[in-house]
């Protein structure tokens, strides 16, 4: 796996064409890597009626709701966790 | 979708229409014959050009068209036409 | 080609796409691509979901510590074990809520929803509206449901973008220690295992 849990992440920017299962919301955005949910067959494939293999490994990624929204409404405690996919995801270098 | 704006949400419950069960089911059991996927559907409703005009279940009917003829399942024509004898049936003699 | 099961006359139906579906249906089962009965099957699949079934995985949960063990660590397994059989490949998590945490569960996208053991999701949980705010706004959108986050806690917002199905597994309410496993179950509403709500309180006047 290339992302252990605890470490920051990116979310690419990317403006792919076709289905895709990252927000627009968090693209570009910072968190980290709460855990690795497991390896599932790439959606972005299989909404093709591709096979999707080799099946990738799929995040749960945590962003504080702080970093995701200008005008955001509670606690910097607050989070969003997301089922980010490992080709969607570079590590972020920089401390918190 | 998310982050956009968006007003107070409506918690009313439309009774779930027979159609709207069939829309359901029909998508279920094409998937469990393997002969379509979720992701499949997904990508079909997201490419609907009157997405926001049509109801939830509007959206499946409208994508499980378009994917039973992007594979050769069926055609248009033959849905068209289909379609045209049930609505006179039901609009009666 | 005669008409099966609810094909009646249909009363006030209220949209164009209701013959289209049925006229799909009629084609694919005179090709031979799906089978009455499998259609069927569909349909009975969909109609014995409900949030029953999640009432019981919470009330389970409720009295038996092993049981919430697993239910948080592996949703699938837990399900499973009380005959709900749930979606392939979809993973189930299940995340708690405390006094310090409140869960609230969304997917932006389309409408992902634990359907293999809930059933349909409400006609809200698949708005534009809630999902456009859920994320950016959770605190409002469960004010609006009509409950209020706990002072000091965190609310922590779960958008199901891929192959996992997520259910909350809420605070057992206080003054229930006589209640029984069913009784508990009651308490247990849909909108409190999505989150924009909490379980009932036990009714004053005695069990249940």
């Amino acid at each position: 796996m290339t992302f252990e849990p605890g470490a920051r992440v990116r979310v690419l920017p990317s403006e792919k064409p076709g289905h895709v299962r990252t927000p627009a919301y968090l693209k570009g955005k910072v968190g980290w890597v709460e855990s690795l949910i497991g390896e599932f067959p790439n959606p972005e494939e299989l909404a093709y009626g591709h096979s999707g293999l080799p099946e990738r490994p799929l995040y749960k990624v945590g962003f504080r709701q702080t970093d995701l929204w200008q005008d955001y409404i509670g606690p910097a405690e607050d989070f969003l966790y997301a089922d980010i996919y490992e080709h969607w995801l570079e590590p972020e270098r920089g401390t918190t | 979708m998310g982050g956009s704006p968006g007003g107070s949400i409506d918690k009313g419950q439309h009774e779930v229409e027979d159609w709207e069960r069939l829309a359901d089911a029909i998508n279920g059991a094409l998937g469990a014959k393997g002969l379509q996927s979720t992701d499949e559907l997904r990508r079909a409703i997201e490419s609907l050009e009157n997405y926001r005009d049509l109801s939830y279940y509007e959206r499946w009917v409208a994508a499980t068209e378009k994917l039973l003829v992007e594979k050769g399942v069926l055609s248009s024509d033959e849905i068209d036409e289909r379609t045209a004898e049930i609505e006179r049936r039901w609009d009666g003699p | 080609m005669s008409d099966h099961h609810s094909h009646e006359e249909p009363v006030g139906i209220t949209s164009p796409y209701a013959a289209r579906i049925r006229a799909i249906e009629a084609l694919l089962l005179e090709k031979g691509i799906l089978t009455e009965p499998e259609v069927q099957d569909s349909i009975s699949y969909m109609e014995a979901r409900s949030p029953a079934n999640g009432a019981k995985l919470v009330a389970r949960a409720w009295v038996d510590p092993d049981f919430k063990a697993l239910l948080l660590s592996d949703g699938k397994a837990a399900a499973s074990e009380l005959g709900m059989a749930p979606e392939h490949p979809a993973e189930l998590i299940v995340v708690e809520n405390t006094p310090e945490v409140h869960n609230l569960i969304v997917c932006t996208l389309c409408s992902c929803y634990p359907r293999a053991i809930l059933g349909r999701p409400p006609d809200w949980y698949k708005s534009f509206e809630y999902r456009s705010r859920a994320v950016k706004e959770p605190r409002a959108v469960i004010r609006e449901f009509g409950f209020e986050p706990p002072e000091g806690g965190e609310v922590i917002v779960h958008d199901s973008t891929a192959d996992v199905r997520y259910m909350v597994l809420p605070m057992r309410p206080t003054d229930t220690e006589d209640l029984s496993e069913e009784e508990l179950a009651e308490l247990v509403t849909r909108d409190s295992l999505v989150g924009v709500n909490v379980p009932r309180a036990p009714s004053r006047t005695g069990h249940g």
